[in-house]
């Protein structure tokens, strides 16, 4: 019985190869969308799952705001370091507790010996403890004993080969330069790690441990912030451990108030929440600080993504339903031969299977072939065949499989299968309108999710051309950035460059800011303000003017003392006119001298926070880290090439990094292009599998009111009269779709333009564009089948019949 | 076999009762060839349905095999379709998509047939009407009158005690009707087939051995062939 139902199916599926064929594709499409999301939910979830002892390993959080781009609490990765000592100390659940340098995503120029240098991200410094804590298994070394003497140095097997080949490797030397300016340290190699099968929070290409962090510094008031990680013994209570974390935080937090000018009191006070706890490492990477997690990023493209499989879907039961009176007689049939109603929807059910099997061989054919272009696009290493996951993700597609084939086939099926002998075989049956609503509502779906994504397209194109050309408050073009700190020396060299205008250096710079918040005193007002150290000509070189009052200038001693100058929202926080006041920090009295625009900083989700600018040292410094150079030629690569000549006197083992101003305001963009040119795509599949599936249904239909046609005609329609009664019936689900489409598109956008601080004003084009372009696209897809059953010669259709 | 008692039959439009079958009453025994016969829209087709479970009558009982059927289950209808009753039709109903071989098998499929004996009724009754070498062709690759030769042996297949025909020469020139009627009246005589088959024409009504007259949904006459 399955065998001839398998036969009967297969040939069904030959005799009707257009359906079919635009059925299995659209499927086919939807599928490899919805499986690519799959594979990235699985590379997210896997993280940090390589090893079973990853259960007993948690990442050190404190809730604190130092570092914070915003100046607001979070639960940071980046934390005091005393902390692991302290833990350590206190909590004896904890096994091993070890620090890890951030990952500075810097290159460090590495040497080995008659060797090419090379430049390599991902070298991280950490305490002996690391492997301790972090479960690896070594191909090479001593687990136990590798990073136990300072300057030694374990690196992964990619690295590894990328050094030296296929050497020996243990006991060899690299020499490494981590900054501008360092000086050459050697490392000996004492070990090899395989690369876990899962990605890591804690990512590095070599770990690298020169003995600077297994003492904390002895000096109380120095600090240094670093990752913290912990292995338990078990994972068993962890609720009661971290109470006990938290106090021990707290309790040696308010030991170290020992200044009596801010008390612990008042650090509660202005809003401060100190807390402390062990948080499970495979949790980590969906909890990221600052930022939105993966799963939230994901959101708008799941839900797209599952529109798109149910476009398809739909597609495969309107074109199932309108077919089914071509198998009523079967089914009519079968019924008086004895076959009952679940032998029969198994029977519609396999059918539906057979094509849902084809398209998930197609989507795995498109799956290898977008795979690589997918990875490179969010940067990511996700493979299909040779996935750690493998049988898990055959299960999902599996069950993927199944949820298909009964959401497209059961309820054609189940028409089918209802269908009663004695009006079939009695031949009263002719054209049933049975499943004409539900095919209607469908089609008006699969047009609302098509019609939204058109409305999207249009606004989010707006709202990035508004991006690209708004003011940015500084002036981007003809600025390079050099990693660097600033130095004097060099920075003097550097301006004697002929082509090179100005050479400053800021904390905040597009591409790379860092904010810092300090107290201040104006006339009684107590505020939280950001500070920004900044050079001489940072201003100029980043084509800054001032609004009010004048910049700084070498002219001014008083300016390498105690001036500042403001940017419009800290002047608006001081009450406007301030040119010329004063304020206090801590003992400290500054002077007010000029007032910039605000200039953006960071993407246009962020809004520009009131900053103080300062070049004097007083009340501290940020070390900056962006040296910028301006020119006032066009010719780059000449200028660039001759600083580069001026960097090498300096830093002869250490390239030089750099990238201009446009393309790291090209970057800051580069999310939200990304999200965009994902839109567009999924637009565009969504749109013509829509149409698709229009095509075919108009076809189906044209074809089955041939002898309508055919009658009206003898009875003197013209072929246009013809063309527009195809086309109504069709035509008004459109409009339909796009009047319930606009408020829904409205909704949606509002809350996609609403994430930016700096956006468009709800535009009103886009909706009508959309509409128009659907209803016209509609109207052609049906008329050209329409067409063809109007110029049909009836009398053929008549006899047919 | 059959007991008909006080069959009624209306459909009601817009509140009005459209009788097709009145007082049907009627008994038909085991080994019996009925042909009824009688006017377009006299409800012919109508009765042969409610005596098949096609259709259900509004009034009265029918008791097939000494059961009641009119408030049947289905379950039990499907039963008695697999097991007694075969059905012809005057369009064929062959299913397009298979086989011959394929169309006979597929009643014994669900009677669950065992393999070896469902091989050899079908290869039997292809032998019995001449198509083994069409067997592995499609229904639209045999003429009319080898279509209906199809149907038939697809109703005899799982060897039923009663055979419904609607009009099953309707379609057919002369002779291929005359070959079908006397493979009706065969089946009849030799097998013991109960047949109850609808007709227009005398002539195939003269193959069997009794004739209902139907005429506005009563019986008018109720006679026995007589023999020729
Ligand atoms: N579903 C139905 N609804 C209304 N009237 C019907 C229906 N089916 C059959 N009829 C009517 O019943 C009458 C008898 O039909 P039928 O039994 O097919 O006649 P016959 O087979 O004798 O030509 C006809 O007048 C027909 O119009
Ligand atoms: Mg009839």
């Amino acid at each position: 019985m399955f065998k001839l139902n398998l036969k009967i199916a297969w040939r069904n599926l030959w005799k009707n190869k257009f359906y079919a064929s635009i059925n299995i594709t659209g499927l086919a499409i939807g599928l490899t969308a919805f499986v690519l999301l799959l594979l990235y939910v699985n590379y997210e979830e896997s993280y940090d799952t390589w090893s079973p002892e990853l259960k007993n390993v948690y990442q050190v959080r404190a809730f604190h705001s130092y570092n914070a781009p915003d100046n607001k609490q979070y639960w940071q990765t980046s934390n005091e370091s005393r902390i692991a000592a302290l833990l350590k100390q206190n909590i004896p659940q904890i096994n091993a507790i070890t620090k890890v340098e951030n990952d500075w995503y810097q290159n460090y120029a590495l040497t080995v010996k008659n060797r090419k240098s090379l430049m390599i991200k991902g070298i991280r410094n950490a305490d002996s403890a690391f492997f301790k804590v972090m479960p690896h298994s070594f191909l090479k070394g001593n687990e136990a004993t590798a990073l136990s003497k300072p300057n030694s140095i374990v690196l992964k097997k990619d690295l590894a080969l990328k050094l030296f080949g296929n050497e020996e490797i243990i006991g060899k030397t690299i020499s490494i330069v981590r900054w501008e300016g360092d000086a050459v340290t050697d490392f000996t190699v004492t070990g090899i790690v395989s690369e876990p099968n899962t990605p890591q929070s804690v990512n590095f290409s070599g770990i690298i441990h020169t003995g600077e962090f297994d003492k904390d510094n002895q000096n109380p008031t120095m600090h240094r912030y670093m990752e913290i990680y912990a292995r338990l013994f078990n994972h068993e209570n962890l609720n009661q451990i971290n109470e006990n974390v938290k106090k021990v935080y707290i309790n040696n937090l308010k030991s170290t108030f020992t200044d009596s000018q801010y008390s612990y009191a008042e650090f509660l006070k202005s809003g401060n929440l100190p807390n402390c706890k062990l948080f499970p490492i495979d949790e980590a990477h969906q909890n990221p600080p600052f930022i939105a997690s993966w799963i939230e990023k994901i959101k708008p493209v799941s839900l797209i993504v599952t529109f798109l499989l149910l476009i398809s879907i739909i597609n495969f039961i309107n074109l199932a339903t309108a077919q089914s009176f071509q198998r009523a007689k079967e089914v009519g049939v079968k019924k008086v031969l004895g076959s009952n109603k679940g032998l029969l929807v198994w029977q519609f059910l396999m059918e539906t299977g057979l094509q849902s099997l084809f398209a998930l061989l197609i989507c795995g054919v498109l799956i290898e072939l977008f795979l690589p272009a997918f990875n490179q696009q969010l940067g990511l290493n996700i493979s299909f065949w040779s996935n750690q996951k493998l049988f898990f993700i055959l299960l999902q597609l599996f069950g993927l499989f199944l949820i298909i084939t009964l959401l497209a086939g059961f309820y054609p099926a189940t028409v089918l299968s209802n269908y009663k002998p004695a009006a079939v075989l009695k031949g009263s049956f002719s054209n049933s309108h049975k499943g004409l609503v539900l095919r209607n509502s469908l089609i008006v779906l699969q047009f609302v999710i098509s019609v939204t994504l058109i409305i999207a397209i249009g606004t989010m194109q707006k709202q990035v051309s508004f991006m690209n050309q708004k003011d940015l408050g500084f002036d981007k073009s003809r600025v390079i950035n050099i990693s660097a700190n600033y130095n004097k020396k060099i920075a003097n060299d550097i301006r004697k460059v002929s082509g090179v205008q100005y050479v400053g250096a800021t904390t905040q710079v597009i591409g790379n800011t860092y904010a810092y918040a300090d107290k201040i005193n104006f006339q009684g007002k107590k505020l939280n303000l950001n500070m920004v150290t900044v050079t001489m000509e940072a201003f100029p070189a980043l084509g800054i003017k001032p609004l009010q009052g004048r910049l700084f200038s070498s002219i001014y001693r008083q300016d390498t003392i105690n001036t500042v100058v403001l940017n419009e929202s800290a002047a608006k926080q001081l009450g406007g006119v301030v040119v010329g006041k004063q304020f206090r920090s801590y003992e400290n009295v500054f002077q007010i001298i000029g007032v910039i625009k605000d200039y953006h900083a960071e993407s246009f989700d962020k809004s520009i926070i009131p900053t103080i600018y300062k070049v004097t040292y007083l009340g501290g410094m940020s070390a900056n880290g962006n040296l910028l150079v301006r020119f006032n030629s066009s010719h780059y690569q000449i200028i660039i090439r001759k600083i580069e000549e001026v960097w090498k006197k300096y830093y002869p083992n250490y390239p030089m990094n750099y990238q201009s101003l446009n393309d790291a305001f090209i970057h800051s963009l580069e999310d939200n292009s990304r999200f965009m040119n994902m839109i567009v795509i999924f637009s565009i599949i969504s749109v013509s599998l829509s149409l698709s599936g229009l095509f075919a249904l108009s076809t189906f239909v044209a074809k089955r009111r041939t002898k309508e046609v055919a009658v009206r005609k003898v009875l003197g329609a013209s072929n246009m009269q013809i063309i527009n009664l195809l086309n109504k019936s069709f035509l008004h689900l459109v409009i339909a779709a796009n009047i319930i489409s606009w408020p829904i598109a409205y909704i949606l956008i509002k809350k996609w333009l609403d994430g930016f601080v700096y956006r468009i004003d709800m535009p009103v084009l886009p909706f009508i564009m959309a509409t128009i372009t659907s209803v016209i696209i509609a109207i052609l897809t049906v008329s050209i089948q329409a067409r063809k059953a109007a110029i049909g010669d009836p009398v053929k259709a008549l006899k047919y019949e | 076999m059959i007991e008909l008692k006080n069959i009624e039959k209306y459909y009601s439009s817009k509140g009005i009762k459209h009788y097709v079958l009145r007082h049907v009453t009627t008994t038909i025994k085991q080994g019996e060839f009925v042909s009824i016969m009688g006017p377009s829209g006299a409800g012919k087709s109508t009765l042969l349905n409610i005596l098949g479970m096609l259709e259900e009558p509004t009034y009265g009982t029918y008791e097939f095999m000494e059961e009641d059927v009119t408030r049947l289950n289905e379950r039990k209808r499907i039963e008695l379709y697999r097991n007694h009753i075969g059905f012809v039709f005057q369009a064929y109903h062959l299913i397009d998509e298979m086989t011959v071989y394929e169309n006979i098998e597929a009643p014994l499929l669900y009677k669950k047939v065992g393999g070896a004996e469902r091989a050899s009724r079908i290869a039997d009754l292809l032998d019995r009407f001449n198509m083994v070498a069409k067997k592995d062709l499609f229904p639209n690759q045999l003429s009319g009158g080898q279509q209906q030769l199809v149907g038939i042996a697809r109703a005899l297949a799982a060897q039923p005690s009663i055979i419904l025909a609607d009009e099953p020469t309707g379609n057919l020139q002369s002779t291929q009707a005359e070959e079908i009627m006397q493979l009706f009246q065969k089946l009849n005589k030799e097998d013991g087939i109960t047949i109850i088959q609808v007709t227009h024409a005398e002539k195939n009504a003269q193959y069997g051995n009794r004739i209902l007259n139907i005429a506005d949904g009563v019986i008018k006459d109720d006679f026995l062939v007589t023999t020729t």
